[in-house]
Formats: structure tokens, C-alpha cells, sequence
């Protein structure tokens, strides 16, 4: 059979096991170098449009002229009614719309979340389609105020002139639904739940639909007449899901060849196209991928699996509502060409620069390789002899090996069977790791059900009890296994119980990489130092070390550094996570306490256990 | 049966009706996996047929139901509660689990007429063994979802402790059972014959050809008896192409954590009906071989035939799985001489955590496609003939070394 392992390195199991420590340290060390190698020309690729039928900047736009004038009566509209309650707007709203002859839909709801409510009325409307029939529909949307919680004046305006100015067109040949949402984080996904008949008590459904929608393009202009320089695309989806890259190569070809307009990513205003600008690009990304949220209201269509942007105006510059409203049509007539669902190009990919990406084929690799190596030290610490526990009393077995030493001793009968007794060598004793390990995965609920449940208020009282209680947990948990178990257990119990936990870290790391390439990086690169963090009751300054160590890269650790990335506060971020969860069905809480909390509370168990055997005396094992 | 013995039962029954009562919105999400549920199994379409049978419509008009008339009576005599269905199923899994009990306390696993092992005294005691089956996530995953693999599991659990316990009528009776209602059991009936044979208490055994003969006309029987019942029931025969038909010739191609699906997909119309006649007889080429080599220990053919058919049968589901992993336990004292434990063990956690993510980016996120999805049924199904083939070759061994003593501990080196 091909897996057998050859009999030579059986015997010499001490090779075997450098060789998996080699290739683990090997591959997390290649995991880590190829995604800095990423951003280098070799390596990536220019964007290229797959799909042919989009034919972007192919049509001459029209708006502008007049219909600048238009925009601008609309911005002052629109700064009437500035600081108006919800309904007063939607109601305003649903009037220009049905002045302009569409079909006019209003949808209130409410969210709760971290003690908070969050409440607003969405109005749409929907333009059918002179040459459709209904069964696809692409949306325009503009959040009343936008993430930052300005108002989108500029936006709102543009789209609201679109729908006049679109209506005149006969050459739609899908739906077009002019969206203007409450806000920028609860009301898409209100909208976009109730479009597909998924949503609670607590949302309105739809009173006008239309069909399948094929992409969404969301216009984020706030301020005042003001001028801007660069289009900022925004693509990140919920659960670090991705638009097909033939979105965002559509709107920057539309706007860097058509408008002239420059467009950025990820808040790099001046990107060079520099190795370092490259790297920096990858890696914002990679964050917002791995924390999940929404970026912006089209985070919120992609779960759904409709491929969606943002465009939100940055700086002061030349251009104006008419080349943004240009930008918008032309993107539109792409999208109306559209022939079937987006699917030639990229689901997965990171993008460095707007017009460099890396598909998965390349990247997927770092990922998996870190995921990799915690398994492969696994492996290795399952084939360790230290994992087996010795009889009582010591030195009776050395061998690495399972021999059992028989004495056959002859039976009569007819059967003519031979028994033979078995004295069974070292065992590996799976019960209390297993259960260890299992617990602590149990255990992962109690923090997840807990930050979700409580008030914001509160928040960062309960978070720095819980630290305070995971630092203890651990200790009081070795203390407690030492004590109760006998002398010669101990050590194989915590080095098994590092096995599992790696193995199971490694496995969902792995799985995870699949899904949220990035988060399962991240967490990858935070849990490294579990792969050496060990049971040391011989030298307690090593233990030091690694409680040091475990503890600058735990979860929590995690946490101040993204609260500091952003600079909120903490129970912002834990707010954050809570409406996440309620909110948008973010997955980022459930994998922290589930998957890597536990592995870190496993880890700081072994480490712990090294002061408490030194203190108690067990140090033979 | 010991107190232990109740005491895990217990738990696990106890268990099941927690999962069910605190998560009311559980089996539905279970029910609508792929994995735990076929089309031939599936509690949606069971429900489906059910409908149409109160209303007096054929249930197999529709092309949706494919299961076996009986169970349609049974469902409908069986009062119109949530809590009741669920408890029925939970029932099963007692069955299972007080089978499962019989045959580890009878101890065929370790001393057969022809064979003693000599690790018998290694084997882990009853209650373990029923605690394998009931705390396995993947017996647990398939009782919440309720499939009528269920009731397939325990029947065919029932009939192997009737047959350790020498009571053959009744072990093929329900042997019968279990092949009408699922077919592949049918498989299973050369090993538990010669189980039977093995295990009959009388004081002078008759002849194989004798213990034959006895055991196959109550198995005839029964089954002629159920098929006939459900004539009646159905008031046509159209029920076996129906169910059967299914089984044999896949027309229901949804996926599962088969090989079949990918495989009649892919497959030119031309080589169809080829290609099924040889993965059906697939299943059957392992029956003499198993029962010939593992004479000795027909215990162990009968497990490793329904390992087989776990992994090769047309609509396979971990629950077939998880009833092979159970009996396997049955055999835990020649684990040590495994040799891939560990490798096999984290394969088949992966497995499990890659497949539902794989079928998420295939079916929900749109950014997979049927590869990803069948490349892990690969995975699976490798990992889990590799367990067959490396429990096979640890019983084998132990045979081996009790035969010749003196190797015990060597290395084997294949040529």
C-alpha cells in the first residue's frame, strides 16, 4: 500500500519527527514569504474584463448639460429635508419618484442590537423595462446618509435625476430599482432581505418587486456642492465574500478611460504603484476581508450572491456631478448588456492596485501552507513517544513502538485456538485531552452568547472581567489537572491535548481558507506561537516565555489592535461585532470564540501546567 | 445490561430529545443537507408521499417520494405530532443502541467456534460501545434530521444481535425488513447466515446447507409477505420501480457524499446503463470473497460489508457511515494494530468540516462549482475505504498472529 511508512523510519522515529518539526516550521515559513511575494509583477496580473458582453465605455454617455441643472435641484431638495425623521423623507422621496412616473415601494424597519435600535424607512422605485420582462433587475441605490453618517446629498440627488433621466431610455432591457436606503448599514440589508422574502417580524416586505438582480451600484456623494477628485470603489461583502472582479474592472475601465476619473481602493489616496502601495493595498483589504463587515451599503447584496459596489467620491478636484452621473450610465449600460449572471471572472481575489489582482490559485497557498504546518505539528506530536503514558512505576517500556510481548500459552479444545496474552506497550491515555479540548470548544459559546446578548453600555466592563477570567481559566485548569491526576499522566495529557488542539485549529483554519482567505490568514499568523508553546516544567524561564508570547498574540491582543487600527474604543469594536451578528449575519465573532479562543485557552493550559508541575513537585512524567 | 449501560442510553436518548425540543428549527436545517439526507431517505419527501397517500393520490406519481410503502402506513397511523415523530425516532436509536449492546455483551467480536483473539481481553465493555453510537456526531446529525436510514440502522442493528444471540427467525425476518426498506441489507445476508450458523446454541448443529435453508424461508417470506402488504396498501405494484428502481438505476441525480452522483452526471447516455450494471455489481463481487476469507469471523465480513456498501452504494449518507463507525467499535481491541489511526482520523474530520463548506460555496455563494463539492466526496469516500481496508487488515493480522504466535510484534513487508 503507498502510505505505508517505510520500516526503516519506524525504527528511527527521532528523524521522522525533526523531519515534520522541519517542514512545519518549513511551511508556515514559505505561507508567509509567498504572500509577501504577491504584490511583485511576477506574481500578479493586470485586471482584464472576462466577460465580453459588458463591453465597458463602449456607449457615449449622455448626462449632463441640463441635467446637471436637474441634480442640483434636487441637492437642495435634498438639503430641505436634511435632518427630517425617516418617514418625512421616504415620503418626499416616494413623491419625485412618482412624479417621474415609476412605481414607488416604502419599507420600515428595526433592528435591535448591543441594546441599541436601529430604525428607518427605505423608499425604491422600480423603472420596468421597455424591452425586459421583469425577470432580471439591476439597482441604484444611494443610502440617505452614508457609513460615516453624513448626508449622501450629492448621491441622493444623482440618483434621483438618473431615474428621471433613465425613464427617457428605451434601451433597458433589464429592470433598474432606484434604491435610497435609511442608512448605510441596517437599511440594505432590510431592503435586500425582504427582495428575497428572508426577513423577521421585525422588516416590512416589499410591496413592488421585480426580478432577479444582476449587480448593484451604490453612489456614495456626501457634502455640499462640492467638487471631488477620485472615485473610491468599494467592494468588500459581508463575511469577506467578493463582487466578480468584472464589476470592478467594468467601473475602473469606465472611469479611468472614459471619465478620465483616477479610482482608488482601500483609502489609498496616492497610490504609486509601488511595490510598498501594492502590499499596503493587499493588506487593508485583507483586514476588511477578515473582520467581515460591511464596508458600505453593497456589502450587504453580495451573501446573496448579486455582485455589488460602491462609488464614493474623495477629495477636491475638477470633477462634478456630471461626470460621476456619466460614470454611473455608462456602468449601467454595462450591466444592461449583461447576458447572464456574472460568472466569467474572479470570485476570489485580492486586489493591490485598481487595475492588479492576484487570483486564488496564487494566494489560496499562504493560507493553506500556515494551516498546514499546525497540522503537520499535529502529526508530529502525536507520533512523539511523550504522548504515550508509561506503566506505573516508570521505565518499563522505552520503546517508541507498540511490541507487545507475548506469551502464547497453548489451548486444548477442538477449536485448536491459540490465546495469547497481550501485554499491551505505553498507550496514548485520549480521554481527559480529548475532553479538554472538546470543552474548550464548548466553552467558546459562553463569551460568543454573552457579547451578543449584552447592553453597549456595559460592554467594556464585561470584556475586561472575561480577560481577566481567560487569564485565570487556563492556570486554574492545569492547577486542577495536575493535582487530580497521577504524576506519570501528566505530561502526555498536555501533550496531547496540544495535539488535538492543533489538529483541530488546522482543520478549521484550513476549511475556513476556503471561505474567508484572509481571516483564516490572520488568525493563522496569531496562533504561530502555539506551534512552540510547550509543557516546560524543567525550566520554568522558557515557560515564561511562552506565556509571555501567548499572551501578546491571544485574542484579545487581537482585539486592542483592531481597535486601535480604526481608533475606537473597545466596546465600540465589540458593538461592532454584536450588530454585525444581529444585523448582517456576520460569521467573524462565532470563529474567534469558537476556533481560536479555545485553541489559545488549550495552549496557555499546556504552558501554565509547566510553573504548576514545577511548583508541585511533578516533574518526572 | 448493566447499569452503565442504562446510564449511557440514557443520556443519549436524553440528548437527542434536548436537541430536539431546544432547537425547534434543527431538523429542518439538518433535514435539507445533502449529507444526512438522500432522495431515498429524505424526511421532506417522506412527508411529500405522505400527503398524497392521505389524500388518495398515488404517493409515486410525482417521481418525488421513493420510499417504501410501509413506512407510508406506519407515518400515517402514527398520530399528526411533531413531538411524537420525533420521539418514534428517538425510539429507533434506542433499538440501535440496546442492539448494539447485545452484541458487544455476546462477545462474537472476540471469541468465535474458529477464532479467540488474543486481544479479546482489550475489547472495550458494552456501554462503550453504545456510547460510540450514541454520542457519534454523525448518529446524532442523522436522528435530528430524521431520514428513514433510521429505521434501516436499527433493523439491521436488531437483526445481528438476534443472530449473535441465536435466534434466527427473527434475525431474518428482520434482515428482510431491512432490505426492503433500503435493498442493500440484502447484501448482508450471506455473512449473518453464516453468524447465525456460528452463534446457533443447540447442543448437535445441523449442517450449513440445514441452517440454510432454515434461514431463508423466513427471510423469503417476510419479504414476500411485506412486498405484498404493500401491494395492498399501494393497491399496485408500481411501488418497486419506484423505490427499488431508484436504488438500482439512479434517476435522481441530487448530490450526496457518494461517488454515483458526479459519476451518472458526467456520464455519455450511451455507457449509462453499462456503467450501472457494473457499479451495482460492484457491490456484490465483495460478498463471497469476505465471507470466504473472514470465515472465522463472519462478525467482522458483515461489518465490513456494510462499510462497503456504505461508501459504494447509489445513495449513500453518513448514516451509513456512522452505522458502519459503530460496529467497528466492536472491534477496538484490534486497533492498535491499525496502522493509519490518526491519519484517518484527522482525514475524516476534514472531510467533514471541507464538505458543508464546499457545497456553501457551490450552492450559496456562487463562487464554487460541482468539482469542489465532489472533490471532498472523494475525500470522504477514500478516507472511509481506507478505514475499511486498515480494520480489515488489523482483524486479519490478529488472526494471523494467533495462528503463528512467534510473529507477533514483526513487521510485515509487502512484496
Amino acid at each position: 500500500m503507498a502510505l505505508r511508512v517505510p520500516v526503516n523510519l519506524r525504527k528511527n522515529l527521532s528523524v521522522v519527527l525533526y523531519g515534520f518539526q522541519a517542514l512545519s516550521i518549513g511551511a508556515v515559513i514559505v505561507g508567509i514569504a509567498s504572500l509577501l511575494l504577491l504584490p511583485l509583477d511576477e506574481y500578479s496580473r493586470r485586471t482584464y474584463i472576462s466577460e465580453n458582453a459588458l463591453l465597458p465605455g463602449q456607449v457615449h454617455a449622455y448626462f449632463g448639460g441640463s441635467e446637471q441643472n436637474i441634480v442640483r435641484a434636487f441637492r437642495r431638495e435634498v438639503d430641505l429635508l436634511g435632518n427630517s425623521t425617516s418617514d418625512v423623507v421616504a415620503e418626499r422621496m416616494a413623491e419625485i419618484f412618482r412624479s417621474a412616473g415609476l412605481k414607488v415601494g416604502k419599507q420600515k424597519y428595526e433592528y435591535k442590537a448591543a441594546g441599541g435600535e436601529y430604525t428607518g424607512e427605505n423608499v425604491y422605485a422600480v423603472l420596468h423595462a421597455p424591452r425586459g420582462d421583469a425577470t432580471e433587475a439591476i439597482v441604484l441605490c444611494a443610502p440617505w446618509k452614508n457609513i460615516d453618517h453624513l448626508l449622501n446629498e450629492g448621491g441622493v440627488a444623482l440618483t434621483l435625476a438618473l431615474s428621471r433621466y433613465f425613464k427617457r431610455w428605451s434601451l433597458w432591457s433589464k429592470d433598474i430599482i432606484f434604491l435610497i436606503s435609511s442608512d448605510a448599514r441596517a437599511g440594505p440589508q432590510a431592503w435586500v432581505d425582504a427582495y428575497h422574502d428572508l426577513h423577521g417580524p421585525n422588516i416590512q416586505s416589499l410591496s413592488v418587486k421585480s426580478g432577479a438582480i444582476q449587480g448593484v451600484v451604490v453612489v456614495d456623494y456626501p457634502g455640499a456642492y462640492h467638487r471631488f477628485e477620485s472615485l473610491h470603489i468599494l467592494y468588500d461583502g459581508i463575511n469577506g465574500q467578493l463582487p466578480n472582479l468584472d464589476l470592478i474592472n467594468t467601473a475602473v475601465q469606465i472611469s479611468r478611460d472614459q471619465m478620465g476619473l483616477r479610482t482608488d481602493l482601500q483609502e489609498m489616496w496616492d497610490h504609486a504603484d509601488t511595490y510598498r502601495h501594492r502590499l499596503k493595498t493587499m493588506l487593508r483589504g485583507m483586514v476588511n476581508q477578515a473582520l467581515g463587515h460591511s464596508t458600505g451599503p453593497h456589502s450587504s447584496f453580495i451573501p446573496y450572491h448579486i455582485d455589488a459596489i460602491t462609488l464614493a467620491t474623495h477629495g477636491d478636484g475638477w470633477h462634478d456631478e456630471g461626470s460621476l452621473g456619466r460614470t454611473v450610465e455608462s456602468v449601467f449600460r454595462s450591466l444592461n448588456n449583461l447576458l447572464e449572471h456574472f460568472h466569467q471572472s474572479f470570485f476570489f481575489y485580492l486586489l493591490m492596485a485598481p487595475n492588479r489582482f492576484v487570483s486564488i490559485g496564487t494566494y489560496l497557498p499562504s493560507a493553506m501552507l500556515i494551516a498546514v504546518g499546525l497540522t503537520l505539528t499535529a502529526i508530529r506530536l502525536w507520533l512523539d513517544p511523550r504522548s504515550r503514558t508509561k506503566a506505573e512505576g516508570g521505565e518499563a517500556v522505552e520503546q517508541p513502538d507498540e511490541k507487545p510481548t507475548s506469551k502464547a500459552t497453548k489451548e486444548g479444545g477442538e477449536n485448536k485456538a491459540v490465546e495469547t496474552v497481550i501485554d499491551g506497550g505505553p498507550k496514548r491515555e485520549l480521554f481527559l485531552p480529548l475532553s479538554v479540548v472538546i470543552g474548550a470548544h464548548f466553552c467558546g459559546v459562553i463569551p460568543f452568547a454573552v457579547f451578543n446578548i449584552i447592553d453597549y453600555k456595559s460592554m467594556s466592563n464585561v470584556f475586561y472581567l472575561f480577560i481577566a477570567t481567560s487569564f485565570i481559566l487556563p492556570t486554574v485548569l492545569s492547577v486542577f489537572i495536575t493535582l487530580t491526576a497521577s504524576e506519570h499522566r501528566l505530561l502526555p495529557t498536555f501533550h496531547l491535548s496540544r495535539c488535538f488542539s492543533l489538529l483541530f485549529l488546522g482543520m478549521f483554519l484550513s476549511t475556513l481558507a476556503t471561505v474567508n482567505f484572509s481571516l483564516s490568514f490572520l488568525i493563522g499568523i496569531f496562533s504561530l506561537p502555539l506551534m512552540f508553546a510547550r509543557t516546560t516544567p524543567t525550566s520554568v524561564p522558557l515557560a515564561f516565555i511562552n506565556t509571555v508570547l501567548l499572551q501578546l498574540t491571544s485574542p484579545f491582543a487581537a482585539l486592542f489592535i483592531v481597535a486601535n487600527y480604526w481608533g475606537l474604543g473597545i466596546e465600540d469594536v465589540l458593538k461592532e461585532a454584536s450588530f454585525g451578528w444581529w444585523v448582517w449575519g456576520m460569521w467573524t465573532p462565532v470563529v474567534v470564540w469558537s476556533v481560536w479562543w479555545p485553541a489559545w485557552v488549550v495552549g496557555r493550559v499546556s504552558v501554565d501546567a509547566s510553573f504548576v508541575m514545577a511548583l508541585t513537585g511533578k516533574t518526572s512524567g | 445490561m448493566d447499569r452503565k449501560c442504562l446510564l449511557v442510553i440514557g443520556v443519549g436518548l436524553l440528548l437527542r430529545l434536548v436537541l430536539f425540543t431546544a432547537f425547534p428549527s434543527l431538523p429542518t436545517i439538518l433535514a435539507q443537507r445533502v449529507e444526512i439526507s438522500t432522495p431515498v431517505t429524505s424526511y421532506k419527501r417522506l412527508q411529500e408521499g405522505l400527503f398524497l397517500y392521505t389524500h388518495g393520490v398515488s404517493p409515486y406519481d410525482g417521481g418525488v417520494f421513493h420510499q417504501a410503502p410501509l413506512l407510508l402506513s406506519l407515518f400515517s397511523i402514527l398520530p399528526d405530532s411533531t413531538i411524537l415523530t420525533n420521539v418514534f425516532y428517538v425510539l429507533a436509536d434506542l433499538l440501535s443502541a440496546v442492539s448494539l449492546v447485545q452484541i458487544a455483551s455476546s462477545g462474537v467480536s472476540g471469541v468465535t467456534p474458529h477464532h479467540v483473539s488474543p486481544r479479546k481481553d482489550n475489547r472495550w465493555p458494552p456501554w462503550a460501545i453504545a456510547a460510540v453510537f450514541l454520542f457519534n456526531p454523525f448518529s446524532i446529525a442523522t436522528c435530528i434530521a430524521r431520514p428513514t436510514i433510521v429505521f434501516t440502522n436499527s433493523i439491521v442493528l436488531h437483526s445481528i444481535a438476534n443472530a449473535v444471540q441465536g435466534n434466527r427467525a427473527p434475525a431474518f425476518v428482520s434482515l428482510a425488513m431491512a432490505s426492503y426498506l433500503s435493498l442493500y441489507p440484502v447484501l448482508l445476508f450471506p455473512p449473518l447466515l453464516l453468524l447465525t450458523y456460528d452463534c446457533s446454541k443447540a447442543v448437535s448443529k445441523p449442517s450449513i446447507q440445514a441452517i440454510g435453508a432454515i434461514c431463508t424461508i423466513p427471510f423469503v417470506t417476510a419479504l414476500f409477505v411485506y412486498l405484498k402488504l404493500s401491494h395492498v396498501i399501494t393497491d399496485s405494484w408500481e411501488f418497486i420501480v419506484s423505490t427499488y428502481g431508484v436504488h438500482l438505476l439512479l434517476p435522481d441525480l441530487t448530490p450526496n457524499v457518494g461517488l454515483w452522483w458526479y459519476f451518472f452526471i458526467e456520464m455519455f447516455d450511451s455507457f449509462r446503463s453499462f456503467f450501472l450494471c457494473l457499479f451495482q455489481l460492484h457491490l456484490f463481487i465483495y460478498v463471497p470473497g469476505l465471507c470466504l476469507r473472514l470465515r472465522k469471523q463472519p462478525l467482522f465480513a458483515l461489518i465490513t460489508l456494510v462499510g462497503i456498501t456504505s461508501i459504494f452504494k447509489s445513495y449513500p449518507a453518513i448514516g451509513d457511515t456512522s452505522l458502519y463507525l459503530s460496529l467497528l467499535a466492536l472491534y477496538n481491541h484490534t486497533f492498535p494494530l491499525m496502522r493509519y489511526t490518526f491519519f484517518l482520523a484527522a482525514a475524516i474530520l476534514y472531510a467533514t468540516f471541507l464538505g458543508p463548506a464546499f457545497y456553501y460555496l457551490w450552492v450559496y455563494a456562487g463562487s464554487g462549482n460541482a468539482n469542489f463539492f465532489y472533490a471532498i466526496t472523494l475525500v470522504w469516500s477514500i478516507v472511509n475505504a481506507l478505514i475499511v481496508a486498515d480494520a480489515l487488515y488489523a482483524v486479519l493480522r490478529d488472526e494471523y498472529e494467533t495462528e503463528r504466535p512467534e510473529l507477533i510484534g514483526k513487521d510485515v513487508v509487502q512484496i
